[in-house]
């Protein structure tokens, strides 16, 4: 009953969220200089035609008003369609025309989906990735908090914070792909164009998951049940494993939940250098071409799957640590 | 009257004792290995960039065609020490872009951080000494704001403005300051009902005497030591901006677009690429060293690990 009412409480609380930011997007979208309009239509196009077509779109509308219409389109389901992805899945250029306003454009839901598995793909791999680089690590460090093994874990975590990224996949690609030809790194033709883009992202992550579970673990370990356990004869092994572990778990799926928006910035990049066709990949394209009801798509998606992930994270705080306030 | 005099003396030892915590935190990093490393390069680096580039002839913009595609000292055939990092595609000094890149990520990371400070933990200690509605509505535009990855944000806003350093700056700390606003709100409930701040009431403090003079010394510098990891992160930023092409515009070197136009020549000129990337590693491991380490002192003394 209790988790019930927490679902309920939570769902409802996402959703506000959701809302909010939605309406901070589309405002700050129409808002900052830059016409869609006027790359739809094509540089040549005159003025007259630009106020045309805008008009037609329902762009020289209040934004209240566009807003309205906006969130009547999604309670149902209809995220709009894209300004610049014809149907075909071809980009139109500036030189050939197409109506925007006609029907032949994507509908951004469908977008959004074709992208979605792709972009959950890379960041379940990245994940688990940066569990197996930061799992031995941080917990060789919160077990011996004044040996080599915590000097470790403080260097690793130093060094891998400080790699950018972007620059970090371009290392890879030029060794691992180019030179040695043991990865392949661009576009998407199967599981092994994965590896590489979540590998980097692994190494993103990996820092955070080692302060984390160094500080925790070293925590945990002073604690009096601990020593009891110490008493009554229990293994290392199985006081690290089934209780120190257990209980140093919990700020770490915290943790998760709140570097969800690293991770997610993260993916964007690494998608974009990788040319890898996920959702980050589609933002930063969408974000250059003024795609307004992509951006917007991606945003609203995006902060859903962050408040869902959250609301899971929280719960799962509870299942493992019943004294966890939910 | 007795009373009085108790309740008035509180806050001045409770400031007293907090001010010798922070200098033993301070003092406590500074005898770490780590932070005099990383302070060290810091150091040498800021002063290496401050300095070098107001002494040397060479330009970071001048293209001078014919040293194009000079590898770095001691690499190759061409090798001088005009250019000891090597130049680019255009023949400039890979050098002299470098330290100007790092003056302005500095400049960048460090503002942004200021600011982020400033914004997120004074709308949290609002929020959280207000409590009410104000605490309300000012946690729940945080929550849709961190719900909001930050680079979309950033990416949205510069990509269809026009992105100068102002612009970067206010977008960055735009994007950043919620995390602040939720440590420092939780940290200003926490204070509001600790004796000091009834007996301050008790007295006839208004709100903001209380939160300004009393609560906020005592809640903002454990805060702003961990802030010196965000300089790093928001330099990362910075950086990544600059490569998606939305950062500090050229012909002004910033590390992130010498990277992004050097992948072009990866194959044949690989140090286009990698030695800015290396150079901003170490900038950034130095700040992270310093930071961790503030942050290790800092629980060690709250938390005695």
């Amino acid at each position: 009953m209790l988790i019930l009412e927490f679902l309920v409480k939570r769902i409802a609380q996402g959703m506000l969220i959701v809302f909010i930011t939605s309406l901070i997007i589309f405002t700050l979208l129409r808002v900052v200089p830059g016409d869609p309009v006027r790359l739809i239509v094509g540089g040549m196009a005159p003025p007259d035609v630009v106020e045309r077509v805008a008009t037609k779109m329902g762009l020289r509308d209040p934004i209240i008003v566009q807003y309205g219409r906006y969130m009547r389109g999604l309670l149902q389901g209809d995220l709009g369609q894209s300004y610049l992805r014809p149907r075909s899945g071809m980009i139109a250029t500036g030189g050939q025309y197409v109506d925007p306003t006609k029907s032949d454009m994507a509908p951004v839901i469908e977008l959004i989906l074709e992208r979605l598995p792709f972009t959950l793909q890379l960041g379940g791999m990245a994940l688990l990735f940066a569990l197996l680089i930061a799992f031995p690590i941080g917990v060789g460090g919160g077990l011996h908090q004044h040996g080599w093994q915590n000097a470790l874990a403080f260097g690793v975590q130093s060094l891998f914070v400080s790699i950018p990224n972007f620059w970090l996949a371009i290392v890879l690609i030029l060794f691992l792909s180019v030179k040695l030809k043991l990865l392949p790194a661009l576009g998407y033709q199967g599981f092994s164009y994965v590896l590489l883009p979540a590998l980097v992202l692994a190494v993103e992550i990996a820092p955070f998951i080692i302060r984390t579970l160094t500080t925790s673990l070293g925590e945990v370990m002073q604690a009096t049940f601990i020593d009891e356990a110490r008493v009554r004869g229990l293994s290392r092994r199985r006081i690290v494993y089934s209780h120190a572990l257990r209980n140093a778990a919990v700020p770490l799926v915290n943790l998760l939940g709140i570097q969800l928006s690293t991770l997610i910035g993260g993916v964007l990049v690494i998608e974009y250098i990788f040319d890898y066709p996920g959702l980050g990949n589609l933002t930063v394209v969408s974000v250059v071409g003024r795609d307004f009801p992509v951006i917007e798509g991606i945003a609203i998606t995006t902060s859903a799957v962050f408040v869902f992930i959250n609301i899971i994270v929280d719960l799962v705080a509870y299942l493992i640590d019943p004294r966890v306030e939910i | 009257m007795a009373v009085t005099t108790i309740v008035g003396a509180e806050p001045e030892r409770t400031t007293a004792r907090i001010r010798s915590v922070n200098r033993r935190i301070l003092l406590d990093a500074w005898r770490m290995p780590s932070f005099r490393i990383g302070f060290f390069i810091f150091v040498a680096l800021l002063l290496v960039s401050a300095i070098y580039p107001e002494v040397s002839s060479i330009s970071a913009t001048k293209m001078i065609v014919k040293d194009k595609f000079l590898p770095p000292v001691f690499l190759g055939d061409k090798w001088s020490w005009d250019h000891p990092l090597g130049t680019d595609q255009l023949g400039r000094d890979m050098l002299m872009r470098c330290l100007i890149g790092l003056q302005y990520s500095l400049l960048v990371g460090i503002v942004t951080v200021v600011l982020i400070f400033v914004i997120g933990c004074g709308l949290g200690l609002f929020a959280g000494f207000k409590g009410k509605w104000w605490d309300t509505v000012i946690m729940r535009i945080t929550d849709a704001q961190l719900s909001i990855p930050m680079i979309i944000l950033a990416i949205t806003i510069l990509g269809v403005s026009r992105p100068t350093v102002p612009t970067i700056i206010i977008v960055l700390a735009l994007s950043g300051w919620p995390l602040y606003a939720r440590v420092a709100r939780s940290a200003a409930v926490a204070e509001r009902g600790k004796e000091y701040v009834r007996g301050l009431r008790v007295l006839g403090a208004g709100d903001w005497r209380i939160l300004l003079l009393f609560a906020a010394p005592n809640i903002l510098p454990p805060i702003a030591f961990v802030a010196v990891l965000d300089v790093a992160r928001m330099m990362i930023f910075e950086s990544i901006l600059g490569f998606l092409g939305l950062g500090i515009q050229p012909p002004t070197p910033s590390f992130g677009s010498i990277i992004a136009d050097s992948r072009k020549y990866l194959i044949n000129a690989w140090w286009i690429a990698t030695t800015p990337g290396i150079f901003l590693a170490i900038a950034l491991t130095s700040i992270n060293l310093m930071g961790s380490s503030l942050e290790k002192a800092r629980n060690r003394i709250y938390g005695g690990l």
